[in-house]
């Protein structure tokens, strides 16, 4: 062996042990690398990772997700439900559209309760959840602070006292009982063949039993959203940083333009309203208390705080209507998803003839007919919710607060919050007289909100949709608390009526749009009494409408609520009685038309004015053409329409200009989109009847008019619009920018609709506000009297599984602006393309 | 073909049946049980592996073709997709739930036979001491 063959060969014990050592450990490790994926692929599939749902029960073919396919399916069939006494039919339109007809009261609502568990039971889930405080429980941390913020709020609270006061005989009590059951049955039975909705099985849990309390937690999440308000803090903000007199005159009570009240008086009573106070100073403390309430709801998630209200309703009486009956229109405004917060169904039953839309989770139809009435509704936007800075002393009254001379022990009651993927949050909240305390960053803030009075407002609206006239309908509604609404109605003998049935606070004294103190001189006493709420029944001019405009006029004796976002600034409303009031006769095809109207009643009073503050510039060529558009322009907003856009933009533009300079020079701490209602009414008067007011003169801007304002706000929004949309000002067109979205329910943006091009704006009947606009007509209902016809549409469809034909099968429809015909169950048998359920005992 | 080889096709085709059958009754873990057990009965990864992530591939692919072949996938499949935030890319939900059904096949047989063969390789190396 030479001394090179020796290096390159290993000595021969060598070769002989190392490749046995090899051989020997290769299969340990592959067993290691066969044990390391083995665990990998069992973790993901028996439990999410980094925000995928544990993959095995996810996505298996049997039992997972894949079962929305076969739950898409709608078929004929037999079923039996436990909690039915009789048999019931069920018969389901092309459209998905519910008609249930059952034997009892009890066997319709147990039937309900299945149809609602059977196409929209995550949407239920969901909106108890919120109610309760438990969506932490299966999205995590992320939805902590909206649960600890509802739980504070006491929607839970609220519903258990309401359900706890239902008297054992009262009709309501076994409705939502057997509403329970039937959703219940349908728990049973979606379990048992898998075919939970897809979002249960991708977010890994199992829905509870449905109980009456979740159905009044869904009433109490739509009273929160259409009047539980922050704007008294917004008004302290206002107060404190533009100052007394500015506040007091830019925000008032009372609206500064001119509106359409529909209830004209004469008021029961004439007495002035007693013992309100014009604004006064705040304290650094108020304020700062105020500012801290205000940024924690401000943090809170859309649609947790109201921020203001948009729908419509009118009624037309027969005399003035073309077919001689009465004629009604609605279209409650909300935010629009999908599923829609709408279930369009009848129900038939000995107690029951309604046809009409519902809100999943509660029993009853919401807005639609009977044999005799129709009914419709919009939030009234009366103060519902009034702040209360609590007089405490820590060093010698700890954990007490001073009311009516003596000092109380709060009230605590605690929760625990389930928190997927993090520890259980222990909360306690504490209740003084006033309600819940939402914050105790300096100063011990509580709130007192007409939601938190128990009342069985359930129970009032089956009730009323009982109702065969308007004495038993006004009745019916006597006991409505919250939220406060404008039902209108029209009848089948040629009637019509509205009234604003709800709570109207009325405390002793004090500033009720700001916060005040707690210490009883200020408090709640008491409501406005029924008889003196506004209402209209068969007007002389046989019209009568509501678009969330104040519904009083100034001589109207008590107080409720100031033009400062609690009422809309009332362009849609004068809009509508500007259509309604013209000479002749109107249609069922009047109303669809008036409910798609994209007129801008304000465009129509500002526009020309604008014109006549631009006569006199030298304008260029492209601002030649700007001011011909709005000179040929019939104040629609339609989406080929350029001048719209450079109406919006201007008006924008104008608002900023004006008010802009004072934000800054008075810091003040709240967004001007935050109270855009309020000055956008303010520089409409002074547009109109005061172009010379103080207000256009702001600092740092020296003396100058409205027409001033209006050209340096012309001039200054073309680059903006150029920049945003190119140089040709016929290129502008208003479906460029304006842009409608309905959002999934559960934030999954690829479930959306849309963007797409829509028409209208936030002042428009066919309101549209924002971009994109997420918020307006859920409903769209149309009654015509005269010639029998009920219709009808939404914008969704009847069922939340996406992959559903009903989905999203109503939008093209809405977003036309037609209306589907709301057929009886026979109507619906004669037109074919129905599927049956007849379910036994 | 010789009798070796038959029994083990036979054994894997059983296997498969098995597999589809706890799937089709709920049980969608099945495939990673029955890969266990046909690892455990053949050492060699490189035949336990791919038959384990056949049967798994099988007794989840069929599930899926039935219910494709009843109620159409297409609308289903894009919902998921758009759910997990790929867009409407319905095939996206369809190779993930494959590609799941394989891998629990695929490594549950590959984890038994690699438990088989390192017991083994152990035992020889006792022997040889």
């Amino acid at each position: 062996m030479t001394a090179e063959s020796a290096i390159a060969e290993p000595p021969a014990v060598m070769t002989a042990v190392a490749p046995r050592r090899r051989r020997a450990k290769l299969p340990l490790l592959n067993l290691v690398g066969a044990a390391i994926v083995s665990a990998a692929v069992l973790y993901v599939s028996f439990f999410p990772v980094a925000g995928l749902p544990a993959l095995g029960a996810a996505f298996n073919p049997t039992t997972g997700a894949w079962t929305m396919a076969a739950d898409a399916q709608v078929t004929d069939r037999m079923l039996h439900l436990s909690g039915l006494q009789q048999p019931v039919r069920v018969v389901l339109e092309k459209d998905g559209t519910a008609h249930v007809t059952a034997r009892t009261d009890h066997d319709l609502f147990v039937a309900t309760g299945y149809v609602h568990a059977k196409f929209r039971l995550f949407q239920m889930d969901l909106l108890r959840r919120q109610g309760a405080g438990r969506l932490s429980e299966i999205v995590g941390k992320v939805a902590l602070d909206t649960d600890r913020f509802e739980l504070q709020l006491g929607l839970l609270r609220t519903a258990e006292l309401e359900w706890a006061q239902l008297p054992a005989s009262d009709p309501l009590r076994d409705a939502l009982l057997a509403y329970a059951q039937g959703v219940n049955d349908r728990i049973t039975e979606a379990e048992s063949t898998h075919q939970l909705d897809a979002m249960f099985t991708l977010l890994g849990y199992h829905p509870q039993p449905w109980t009456p309390v979740d159905s009044l937690l869904v009433k109490g999440d739509m009273t929160q959203t259409l009047n539980f308000t922050d704007t008294p803090l917004v008004m302290a903000l206002l107060n404190k940083s533009l100052g007394t007199d500015l506040a007091s005159e830019w925000f008032p009570i009372l609206p500064p333009n001119q509106q359409a009240p529909y209830d004209p008086g004469p008021y029961g009573k004439v007495e002035p309203p007693q013992g309100i106070a014009t604004m006064t100073a705040m304290t650094d403390a108020q304020s700062a208390s105020a500012q801290a309430v205000y940024e924690r709801l401000a943090a809170l998630p859309a649609g947790l705080v109201s921020k203001g209200g948009a729908s419509n309703n009118w009624a037309v009486a027969g005399a003035k209507s073309a077919s001689g009956g009465a004629l009604l229109a609605g279209d409650p405004h909300l935010h629009l998803t999908l599923p829609a917060i709408w279930f369009q169904l009848t129900q038939e039953s000995p107690g029951f003839h309604t046809s009409g839309v519902s809100i999943p989770g509660t029993p009853g139809v919401l807005i639609g007919h009977n044999q005799h009435i129709a009914w419709s509704l919009t939030d009234a936007q009366n103060q519902q919710t009034f702040f209360y800075m609590e007089k405490e002393d820590s060093k010698t009254h700890p954990g007490m607060y001073f009311w009516n001379g003596a000092w109380r022990k709060y009230i605590t009651v605690s929760y625990q919050i389930p928190v997927l993927g993090g520890a259980t949050e222990h909360l306690t909240v504490k209740w003084s007289v006033h309600g819940p305390v939402i914050s105790e960053r300096g100063q011990t803030t509580s709130v007192w909100w007409s939601g938190n009075l128990p009342s069985q407002d359930l129970g009032v609206l089956m009730n009323a949709g009982r109702a065969s006239n308007w004495q038993e309908f006004r009745e019916a509604l006597r006991g409505w608390y919250s939220p406060t609404h404008n039902f209108v109605y029209a009848d089948d003998k040629g009637n019509i009526g509205l009234i604003s049935a709800g709570y109207y606070p009325q405390v002793a004294k004090g500033q009720p749009w700001m916060p005040m103190p707690g210490t009883g001189e200020y408090d709640v006493t008491g409501t406005i009494p029924y008889d003196d709420i506004p209402q209209a029944y068969n007007p002389p001019d046989g019209i009568i409408w509501s678009a969330n405009q104040r519904q009083v006029t100034s001589s109207y004796p008590y107080y409720i609520g100031t033009a400062s976002n609690f009422f809309d600034p009332g362009y849609r409303a004068n809009e509508i009685h500007r259509v309604l009031s013209q000479p002749g006769k109107l249609s069922a095809s009047d109303m669809q038309a008036l409910q798609t109207d994209t007129h801008d009643f304000l465009a129509s009073e500002i526009v020309p004015v604008l014109l006549q503050s631009l006569s006199k510039e030298q304008l260029t060529p492209q601002e030649s053409t700007i001011v011909q558009l709005l000179r040929n322009w019939d104040f629609r907003m339609e989406i080929n329409s350029s001048a719209a856009t450079i109406w919006s933009y201007f008006y924008g533009w104008y608002v900023y200009e004006v008010f802009n300079p004072w934000w800054k020079s008075r810091a003040v701490p709240v967004e001007m989109q935050e109270i855009s209602d309020t000055l956008d009414q303010d520089l409409e008067a002074w547009t109109l009847h005061d172009p010379s007011n103080r207000a256009f003169s702001a600092p740092g801007v020296g003396s100058r008019s409205a027409a001033d304002a209006q050209r340096a706000a012309f001039h200054k929004m073309i680059p903006q619009i150029a920049k945003d949309l190119g140089k040709d000002p016929n290129s502008w067109t208003w479906g460029r920018v304006h842009l409608r979205v309905l959002e999934n329910l559960a934030e999954v943006k690829g479930l959306n609709y849309g963007p797409r091009p829509d028409r209208g704006d936030g002042r428009t009947p066919l309101a549209a506000g924002d971009y994109p606009s997420t918020h307006g007509p859920s409903w769209r209902m149309v009654v015509d009297w005269g010639s029998g016809t009920f219709q009808g549409i939404y914008p969704g469809g009847q069922s939340e599984n996406p992959a559903s034909d009903w989905y999203m099968d109503r939008v093209d429809t809405w977003f036309a602006g037609r209306l589907n015909p709301m057929l009886t169950a026979e109507q619906a048998v004669a037109a074919g393309g129905i599927r049956t359920w007849d379910m036994r005992p | 073909m010789g009798h070796a080889a038959v029994r083990r096709y036979v054994a894997i085709f059983l296997a498969a049946l098995l597999a589809l059958a706890g799937v089709l009754l709920g049980l969608w873990w099945a495939p990673f049980v029955i890969g266990v057990a046909l690892g455990a009965l053949d050492r060699r990864a490189r035949v336990a592996l791919p038959a384990g992530a056949a049967i798994g591939l099988l007794a989840w692919a069929i599930p899926l073709a039935v219910v494709h072949a009843r109620y159409g996938l297409g609308p289903t499949a894009a919902s998921l997709a758009a759910i997990m935030g790929f867009g409407h890319q319905g095939v996206v939900p369809v190779i993930l739930t494959l590609l799941v059904g394989t891998l629990l096949g695929g490594s549950g047989a590959w984890l038994a036979s690699g438990a088989r063969a390192s017991a083994l390789s152990r035992n020889i190396g006792a022997r040889h001491g």
